[in-house]
């Protein structure tokens, strides 16, 4: 199996950065999304960390994660840019090509979204001689940025090309957003789309999702949305998407398990993956010959 | 292009007030080596720093800064002769301000005084290493008359060769990051890129973005598409453009000076430009046909 554009999240793996990076490797995986909690925790310190990752001959895939960011004034503005610049040092330290920033869940006047935009600008600025690509992307809970369709808007308004979209199915699903709004979005203004089912049938309210997004996530193709899932596969491959795919699987209990069993569950999931963009591809390869014929 | 056609732009257009470049600054641990390679460029040597080992080279319009600081040497890996494109200062109408705008639209402040100079001239990270700095005093009273003790042997305005002037710099990008800088020089200083098939020099690959001020163009190129395996392409500034309107001319006169240009295969002498072979260091220069400054 071909694991060459699937990325693994550490969120989803129990134990230090030095076993995540090794037991993700053995696993067959040649990439690795990192958090910066992964680096900055290292019992054996920054630098150490850095060394770790950039020996161990896995490609970053990038490095969450910014919150709360945008649309701050004054001093919280300025400290929240200091944070920022110190992300964006840590990625380039380990040669992380995209910093994923989640729209900010902090109450904002009404009118902020030029505040917002000018801010995130500013972002995909200061990560250029950094030579990090910024991806946003919206968490259903945000004050303002709630949906995909909202940080695409967004990305449109910041209008810089350091400034991409972060592409969540479990946020997709969540909201329940339709499909068609993924047809608008230039596909190579996609950073990164993050995979991951759950298990819950519905989710209604804001908290719910926040709680089912951050502890009850399944690897694709073991939760109870997998139709929905496909189904956003395979208009992401329609409209042209053709980057990474990252297993973002929050989930408390597979922090309880060994990480070999849980990279197992994430082969699986790669195989699932491949075959939905596969079962589209099939028909069309056959119609293409018979009308040569 | 004369200053007057700056003046008459908006400043939405030319936002920090770009009226050109006041120098440009090379760092090496070996600054004779640098400083002979200059001489041959036909830059004659005119003052040193009152206190770091620093020196100033001009000739016409242009004025060079060799910075050999030990302070500034413990921050880099220079080593030997190796020669690094290390800082543009860019005239501006009110460098605070400029600075001001810079930082607040996502530039990187450099620490006060880490530059050549002793008076605080406001700087921002560049690509890789460099540093732009932002430079309002040069019209009355230049920034080097405070810093720098001129040598009263030799004139402190030496003709240029062949009416030889700063035209531009080019920049190695990542792979995939061209865009990424376009739309950063575009907002922080105001560059736009020049329309597809326009073009200067003999070297035409990558982008070309012009100034604010139409006096200074920057060319950024990446590595070619075509190789199938990884090549080392840092991000950095890579070779000093010289403007000349008469290309042979200056050509003819640096030759008899002793400096060599490429003459095979694509890159030849041309009435559009021509490139220096390396010199120590793995500097070089290219000519490019300009007027740029012509009626200055």
């Amino acid at each position: 199996m071909n694991l060459s554009n699937f990325s693994m999240d550490t969120v989803a793996l129990p134990g230090d950065l030095a076993g995540k990076l090794d037991a993700v490797k053995k696993a067959g995986f040649s990439q690795i999304m990192l958090w910066a909690k992964d680096l900055a925790n290292y019992p054996g310190g920054f630098a150490a960390a850095v060394e770790l990752v950039t020996t161990s001959g896995l490609k970053v895939t990038g490095l969450q994660v910014i919150r709360d960011y945008e649309g701050l004034e004054g001093s919280q503005h300025d400290c929240k840019v200091d944070l920022a610049k110190a992300t964006l040092k840590m990625c380039r330290a380990i040669n992380a090509p995209l910093l994923i920033v989640c729209s900010t869940t902090v109450d904002l006047p009404a009118d902020s979204a030029t505040k917002m935009a000018q801010d995130l600008r500013k972002l995909a600025n200061l990560a250029v001689p950094q030579g990090v690509r910024i991806g946003y992307k919206a968490v259903p809970w945000g004050s303002v940025t709630r949906s995909n369709e909202d940080a695409w808007e967004m990305v449109m308004a910041v209008d810089h090309a350091n400034f991409s979209l972060v592409i969540d199915s479990f946020h997709l699903m969540a909201n329940q957003t339709e499909l068609d709004s993924l047809e608008e979005i230039d596909p190579q203004k996609i950073a990164l789309l993050q995979l991951a089912d759950f298990s819950a049938t519905e989710i209604r309210t804001p908290r719910d999702k926040r709680d089912t997004s951050i502890h009850m996530r399944v690897f694709p193709g073991e939760g109870v949305h997998s139709s929905e899932l496909a189904a956003i596969l395979r208009r992401l491959e329609r409209i042209g998407y053709r980057g990474d795919i990252g297993f973002l699987v929050f989930n408390d209990d597979y922090h309880q398990l060994p990480q070999e069993d849980v990279l197992e569950h994430a082969r699986r999931s790669a195989k699932w993956v491949t075959d939905q963009v596969l079962r589209r591809s099939l028909p069309l390869r056959m119609t293409a010959k018979r009308s040569v014929a | 292009m004369t200053e007057n056609n700056s003046d008459v732009l908006s400043r939405s257009e030319n936002p920090l007030g770009l009226e050109g470049v006041e120098f440009v600054e090379y760092a090496t641990a070996q600054p004779e080596g640098l400083g002979k390679t200059l001489e041959l460029m036909g830059f004659a040597y005119i003052a040193r720093h009152r206190s770091r080992r620093v020196f100033l080279y001009r000739q016409g319009t242009m004025t060079i800064v060799v910075n050999a600081d030990h302070e500034m040497l413990n921050g880099t890996d220079l080593q030997g002769d190796s020669v690094t494109l290390s800082g543009i200062a860019f005239r501006v109408a009110d460098a605070s301000s400029a600075y001001r705008h810079m930082v607040d639209l996502g530039a990187w402040p450099i620490p006060t005084r880490a530059g050549a100079m002793e008076l605080n001239i406001p700087g921002v990270h560049g690509v890789g290493d460099s540093v732009i700095y932002l430079v309002d005093r040069h019209r009355d009273f230049s920034i080097f008359d405070v810093d720098f003790v001129f040598d009263t042997q030799v004139s402190s305005q030496p003709p240029a060769l062949a009416g030889m002037h700063f035209f531009g710099l080019v920049q190695y990008v990542g792979a995939g990051r061209m865009e990424e800088w376009i739309d950063f020089y575009d907002q922080l200083l105001g560059f736009t890129p020049l329309p597809q098939g326009e073009s200067f020099g003999i070297l035409t690959r990558g982008s070309l973005l012009k100034s604010p001020c139409n006096q200074f163009y920057l060319q950024l190129f990446g590595p070619p598409e075509d190789v199938s395996y990884d090549i080392e392409w840092d991000e950095s500034l890579a070779r000093l453009g010289i403007g000349t309107p008469d290309v042979h001319a200056a050509v003819e006169q640096l030759q008899a000076r002793g400096v060599t240009f490429e003459e095979g295969g694509l890159i030849k002498v041309t009435d559009k430009g021509a490139l220096t072979r390396m010199f120590p260091g793995k500097v070089h220069f290219e000519l490019v046909a300009s007027r740029i400054g012509a009626a200055s």
